[in-house]
């Protein structure tokens, strides 16, 4: 079954061109240019996976971490954070906040890829519980 | 002989009055001079110029240690100031009380100061004014860099499935990726280096597990290699903490290691040694070695080995490296055989107690 996945980030080039690589990779992309927006279309939509930039003008992404993680009706849903930070306290955070995964700009696809896949593979097991 | 007579051949300002009698008793020419300066008029000094200059100096007491203090004093009727250095001191004769006043014109000394205060505090803003630059400037590099590598990765993609992906364009794009992620660490580099340069790094210290930071690096940064070589680790001893910096611990063993992996063709080693009253942490390659040469340059900024053409490098990493270990109160030595291999060991010694965490 195709996976929806929502894709939150504020620079409007790298947003699409994720888009373009997510589709070719069968997934169906949903988009939001900030947590904001994007916490409204995970609401309205109910993606499998978000990925998420950390740094965004409106509602940042570990405020968007702690509001899905709060809500009953996204919290298992998971989510990927991507940072340009590469400091250890920066990704401990994100881990803390209950992000799933994480990948540091730049990155090669076939990471975020296994990455991706790493959340899913965890989201499924959890559901079949 | 008068006492004036002494008085006058002292070429530094002198003036004698009596606070009881408002009264002016002495003052030499060197003081008539800079009186005239400072009124801008060419009668000699009067008990109410010294009153201006001393405002609400107290004199010290009688046969007491002098006092002294610095004033600017400004030129009636012109934009410009003295700065004056007034030493006083009280002299009791016949039962009245004199005070002595030593003025000493300060302004040449006083306006380098300032302009040297001054130049300081220009040149301390300038350099976190550099560091904050180069801090944004590399961080805000990583965006346009981050589409650039997923439009490569994009057009792969589609070429890939289009079957259109032969040697030619596979090795290209190959090409356009490995430069991005060069750039990607210069700008690494150059933050951390302007971060320890402006000496503003995060120097937060707790208790570290050190196998944890290796394991962490090594699954981070290390796993699932093209050419599938993987860090060996070993432990040896039982586990302590050390008290330190877990983030530049963490950069000092990614760079160790990528260095390890970067100058060899065989699996690089890590060994923890928990001795008794240290920890010893050695990191192991079998690789092209150090030129004898070059060893004891080998931790300066921008200095490479003599024998590491062709293989990239900014020379950074290990000037990076010794401060790190240095600021969490350790030491590195390297000991290396050109086409033999290198060891860096690094010792901690483990904390008497380790401070509670604040």
């Amino acid at each position: 079954m195709t996976k929806t996945i929502l894709l939150i980030e504020d620079k409007p080039s790298l947003l699409d061109t994720l888009k373009s690589l997510l589709e070719l990779h069968q997934y169906r992309v949903i988009v939001a240019a900030n947590g904001a927006e994007g916490l409204e279309q995970a609401r309205l939509n109910h993606p499998d996976l978000v990925i998420s930039d950390i740094y965004m003008p409106v509602l940042n992404g570990y405020e968007l971490l702690e509001l899905f993680k709060k809500d009953a009706a996204l919290c298992h849903i998971p989510v990927i954070m991507l940072t340009a930070k590469t400091e250890i306290e920066e990704i401990d955070l994100a881990l803390e906040k209950g992000a799933d995964g994480y990948v540091t700009k730049p990155f090669v696809f076939r990471n975020l890829h296994d990455v991706i896949q790493n959340a899913l593979n965890k989201g499924d097991e959890e559901n079949r519980k | 002989m008068p006492y004036q007579t002494f008085l006058s051949a002292i070429s530094l300002p002198v003036v004698i009055f009596s606070h009881q009698k408002k009264q002016l008793l002495f003052a030499n020419r060197p003081a008539n001079t800079l009186f005239k300066k400072l009124t801008n008029t060419k009668r000699g000094v009067s008990y109410s110029d010294i009153k201006i200059i001393l405002h609400d100096f107290e004199p010290p007491e009688a046969s007491g240690p002098a006092a002294s203090f610095e004033t600017r004093q400004p030129i009636r009727g012109k934009k410009a100031f003295l700065w004056l250095e007034v030493t006083a001191n009280t002299v009791m004769q016949d039962n009245e009380i004199f005070t002595v006043l030593l003025v000493n014109d300060i302004t040449a000394r006083k306006t380098k100061e300032l302009q040297m205060v001054q130049s300081l505090e220009q040149e301390r803003s300038l350099h976190e004014m550099k560091s904050n630059f180069i801090s944004m400037a590399s961080h805000e590099f990583k965006t346009p860099l981050t589409a650039i590598s997923s439009t490569i990765d994009l057009l792969e993609t589609k070429l890939q499935m289009d079957n259109l992906l032969d040697q030619f364009y596979r090795h290209n794009i190959s090409k356009i990726s490995s430069e991005i992620f060069k750039l990607n660490t210069m700008l690494d580099e150059m933050l951390t280096l302007s971060t320890i340069v402006s000496n503003n790094i995060e120097v937060s210290k707790q208790a570290v597990a050190v196998e944890q930071v290796i394991h962490d690096i090594k699954y981070q940064y290390f796993s699932e290699r093209k050419d599938d070589r993987v860090l060996q680790v070993t432990v040896s001893g039982t586990p302590r903490r050390i008290y330190a910096n877990k983030n530049q611990l963490s950069k000092i063993f990614t760079n160790l290691v990528g260095n390890a992996f970067k100058y060899s063709s065989e699996d690089p080693a890590v060994k923890l040694q928990y001795q008794k009253s240290r920890l010893v942490i050695k990191v192991t390659d079998t690789g092209i070695g150090i030129p004898e040469k070059d060893i004891p340059y080998l931790f300066n900024s921008f200095y490479r080995g003599s024998n590491v053409a062709g293989i990239e490098g900014t020379g950074l990493g290990l000037s990076i490296v010794k401060d790190f270990v240095e600021r969490n109160n350790g030491t590195i030595f390297v000991e290396s055989r050109e086409h033999q291999g290198t060891t860096f060991t690094i010792i901690f010694k483990y904390p008497q107690e380790i401070p509670a965490q604040q």
